[in-house]
């Protein structure tokens, strides 16, 4: 099996012997994109201050954007009238375009989920909204980034009602086939099914199967990352990675610390996104392979070291963590200088594990990650299982 | 730091270099000129990287001590300066007690004490206190303290006050000033105050004079509190301070002024012979969300509005550049649209977005200024600039100003209150 459409061709370019790990090349219409890959999300098209030419500089091949936000402001006429978002922003790369449904549930208190849809009061103006399939497509379809989210019947991950959970899975697979059949642009958009199930082993593995028996040039996901252990979380993915055709990309929705997307990685997923490197930006915290930097921090005042001394952002070659330290959480400025260096840190592991897949190493890089990231040896059990699942016993 | 006359005319405006900066051995600041103002050491909301995009050439940075006083520990620790700790080594750096263009309340006075506002409230600052600061961020250029931060309406009290006060601290300051290892590669600037009454101001400058041999240059302050209400001044008014004042003060004297004022009031003072404007006016209408868009070509006429409020829906829909053929990095890829859409759901690139034009172009300003002084038709500039302003004010009533004003100054209030009551009004030590 191939990819179905010339709006996505997925090429795999080197695969690891020893785990699930592979490097390849996703082309899509805007942009051809290297995998393992992490997607930075811009909200409300629009990156924390960085501008677009800056994220081009970073290795930003793929951005996110929020359907949901986009809908309402600047909203589909205005995206309409100027030809879609990449325009809009000035972004000439490849966009992904959530589905709108977990926003929904997740901000929206008094959202009711029917067969039909979503249904939601709006923020805006207080009037009732309904989101269904069909509609989500249609935002998106306007909005016009390379890869769509099916709607989805989203759960709070931790939802212990089996029946629940059994009707939110299935009806996602039904709405998959609303939203296919809704799609309007399918030669230069890709709509991806969402694999769900929370938890539970059946369910997911239900889901994942139902999908791959669907016309789509990608998978992704979700209902994780949203609460549950680590020990919850890992099997979930694995088993997800396991069933999926490994000839078209994975995408696992809302992860994005270093050590899951390194475990990740290991078990076979290309594509990631996640707010946290730029949303802790905000709050001085800078990323590195030894862990987090809180800035604010006190010893820092005086600190002359870049936040990095391995990396070459504009951030770590013109600022001190001393000048970091004085402006971070006071002035704009810091928030932007934080977010190149985490978005630039994110980058270079991905860039890293790719190389290293390429060059046959992946496996060794693993180990060396893990043992400089818990350099006490305090190594946490569900890594060490993870890993040791496809292969890489790190003791 | 040496000032070259390059162009001189009779009626008073000039064209001039500024050079030697022992720092930046290449760099020259032409003249008349606008410095960038900086916040916590960085130009406003640019990092160095984007400033990169917006300036090629070395700037002229301006560095108020209230906004950058919390940067001291860590300069001191790396002892290169204020530039280099910020980022900025690449451009010139000039220090400042204040930011002339921020609001400060009325607040009580001390002997040898002047009062400084900073985020975290009140705290009085000594002229030594300020001079210790200045060795350790060694800008290229330094303004003496001053209690000038008074408008041109105070009472004859406070303004005699202003004026000796500020006669003593200068006195410390020259003191400082020729006694510095560390301050010898630096520019020492005198302060004028007591703008308001005639005789006050002569008794400033006369005193300044007297230090003639120590100073590169003198500023204007003692004319604006920060609030709008302050700037409001009449035009022949204004016209006879900057004419009056700059025949007192040797031509070889580089001349700056503090303030944030409108484009048509900077071509008043060029016209003058003032030299160095500090930035603080397009950050101001960077924060307004506003871009500034005036028409340079002297044989076109404009009839389009010098100033665009983007936070108005009628741009919604607008997808043009902010400025036909301007050449900044924002106006070549991105529309009035966007950058509505970014001040409506407040992200912060709307700032940045703007801070790139509107320092562009209003260097832009100053960049045909120059060119009009060197060819003798500056008097045609300047019409077509006012013209351009005034249009503007009379289409656009300045109407809320002053509404602003009392939240701002009720703002400043509370929060020098409350840190009163926290710190007591601190000393700066
Ligand atoms: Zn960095
Ligand atoms: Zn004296
Ligand atoms: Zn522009």
């Amino acid at each position: 099996m191939g990819s179905k459409s010339q709006a996505l061709l997925f090429h795999i370019q080197a695969e690891c012997k020893t785990t699930r790990s592979r490097a390849g090349l996703i082309k899509l219409p805007h942009y051809s994109v290297k995998t393992p890959v992490f997607m930075p999300v811009g909200t409300q098209g629009t990156m924390k201050g960085l501008l677009p030419e800056q994220l081009e500089e970073l290795g930003c091949e793929i951005i996110l954007g929020n359907t949901y936000h986009l809908g309402n402001r600047p909203g589909t006429e205005v995206l309409e009238k100027i030809g879609g978002l990449h325009k809009f922003m000035s972004w000439n790369r490849a966009l992904l375009t959530d589905s709108g449904g977990f926003q929904m549930v997740s901000l929206l208190k008094l959202a009711e989920i029917t067969e039909e849809g979503v249904k939601f009061r709006s923020p805006y103006d207080d009037t009732e909204i309904m989101l269904t399939p069909e509609k989500s497509i249609e935002i998106q379809n306007c909005i016009g980034a390379d890869i769509i989210m099916q709607l989805d019947d989203v759960v709070q991950t931790t939802f212990q009602d089996y029946d629940r959970i059994k009707e939110a899975t299935e009806r996602t697979s039904r709405w998959l086939d609303r939203c296919l059949k809704a799609h309007k642009r399918p030669s230069e958009q890709s709509i991806f099914p969402i694999v769900q199930g929370l938890l539970n082993k059946e369910l997911r593995e239900k889901s994942a199967r139902d999908h791959m028996t669907k016309n789509v040039n990608g998978f992704a996901i979700g209902g994780l990352s949203g609460g549950e252990s680590k020990d919850q979380f890992w099997p979930m993915v694995s088993l997800s990675t396991g069933i999926l055709d490994k000839h078209r990309p994975r995408y696992l929705m809302g992860v994005g610390l270093a050590i899951d997307l390194v475990v990740c990685v290991a078990l076979g997923v290309d594509m990631f996104d996640c707010v946290f490197p730029t949303r802790t930006a905000r709050f001085g915290c800078a990323l590195t392979n030894k862990g987090q930097l809180n800035l604010k921090q006190k010893k820092y005042e005086t600190d002359l070291n870049p936040i990095d001394n391995e990396c070459t952002c504009s951030t770590c070659k013109n600022y001190t963590r001393a000048y970091l330290h004085c402006i971070v959480t006071v002035e704009t400025v810091a928030c932007h200088l934080i977010s190149v260096h985490n978005i630039a840190y994110q980058m270079r592991l991905m860039k890293t594990m790719r190389e290293n897949i390429e060059k046959g190493t992946f496996p060794q890089f693993v180990k060396t990650f893990v043992n400089e990231l818990y350099s006490d040896g305090n190594v946490p059990s569900w890594v060490l299982e993870s890993l040791n699942s496809v292969g890489i016993n790190i003791r | 730091m040496r000032f070259i006359i390059k162009h001189a005319s009779c009626g008073g405006e000039r064209v001039g270099n500024l050079t030697g900066f022992a720092k930046m051995k290449t760099a020259v600041i032409e003249t008349p000129t606008a410095a960038l103002l900086t916040q916590g050491g960085s130009v406003v909301h640019l990092t160095v990287d984007v400033l990169s995009k917006v300036f090629t050439s070395p700037h002229l940075l301006w560095v108020p001590l209230s906004n950058s006083a919390r940067l001291e520990i860590g300069v001191k620790a790396q002892g290169e300066g204020i530039a280099k700790f910020a980022g900025l080594q690449g451009h010139v750096t000039c220090a400042t007690l204040h930011n002339a263009s921020e609001m400060t309340p009325p607040g009580h006075f001390e002997a040898n004490f002047v009062p400084m506002w900073t985020k975290n409230g009140k705290k009085m600052i000594t002229a030594d206190r300020y001079m210790d600061i200045m060795e350790i961020y060694t800008p290229d250029i330094l303004l003496a303290i001053a209690d000038s931060h008074i408008t041109l309406n105070e009472g004859q009290k406070r303004i005699s006050k202003s004026v000796e006060r500020s006669r003593v601290l200068l006195d410390t300051c020259v003191n400082r000033y020729v006694n510095s290892k560390r301050l010898q590669d630096c520019a020492l600037i005198g302060v004028i105050t007591g703008t308001g009454i005639n005789e006050k101001c002569d008794h400033c400058i006369k005193h300044l004079l007297t230090h003639k041999e120590h100073l590169n240059g003198v500023a204007l302050s003692g004319m604006t509190d920060g609030s709008e209400e302050s700037l409001k001044i009449e035009k022949d008014k204004l016209e006879t301070i900057f004419k009056s004042i700059s025949e007192s003060i040797p031509s070889e004297l580089v001349k700056f002024i503090e303030g944030c004022w409108t484009p048509d009031i900077i071509m008043t003072a060029i016209q003058y012979g003032w030299d160095v404007f500090d930035g603080s006016y397009p950050s101001k209408l960077t924060n307004a969300g506003q871009a500034l868009a005036l028409n340079f070509d002297v044989d076109k006429n404009c009839d389009e509005l010098c100033l665009l409020d983007l936070n108005d829906v009628r741009y919604k829909e607008d997808f043009r550049p902010i400025l036909e053929g301007c050449e900044c990095h924002t106006c070549k890829k991105h529309t009035r649209a966007y950058i509505q859409h970014l001040l409506n759901t407040r992200e912060m690139l709307s700032t940045v977005l703007l801070s790139i034009h509107n320092l562009h172009h209003f260097d832009q300003m100053f960049v045909h200024a120059r060119r009009h002084i060197a060819s003798s038709t500056f008097d045609v500039y300047k019409l077509h600039i006012v013209k351009q302003y005034e249009r503007y004010k009379q289409q656009v009533p300045i109407e809320s100003d002053s509404e602003k004003d009392k939240d701002t100054v009720q703002t400043a209030k509370k929060i020098c209150v409350s840190n009163d009551v926290l710190e007591n009004v601190s000393i700066f030590k």
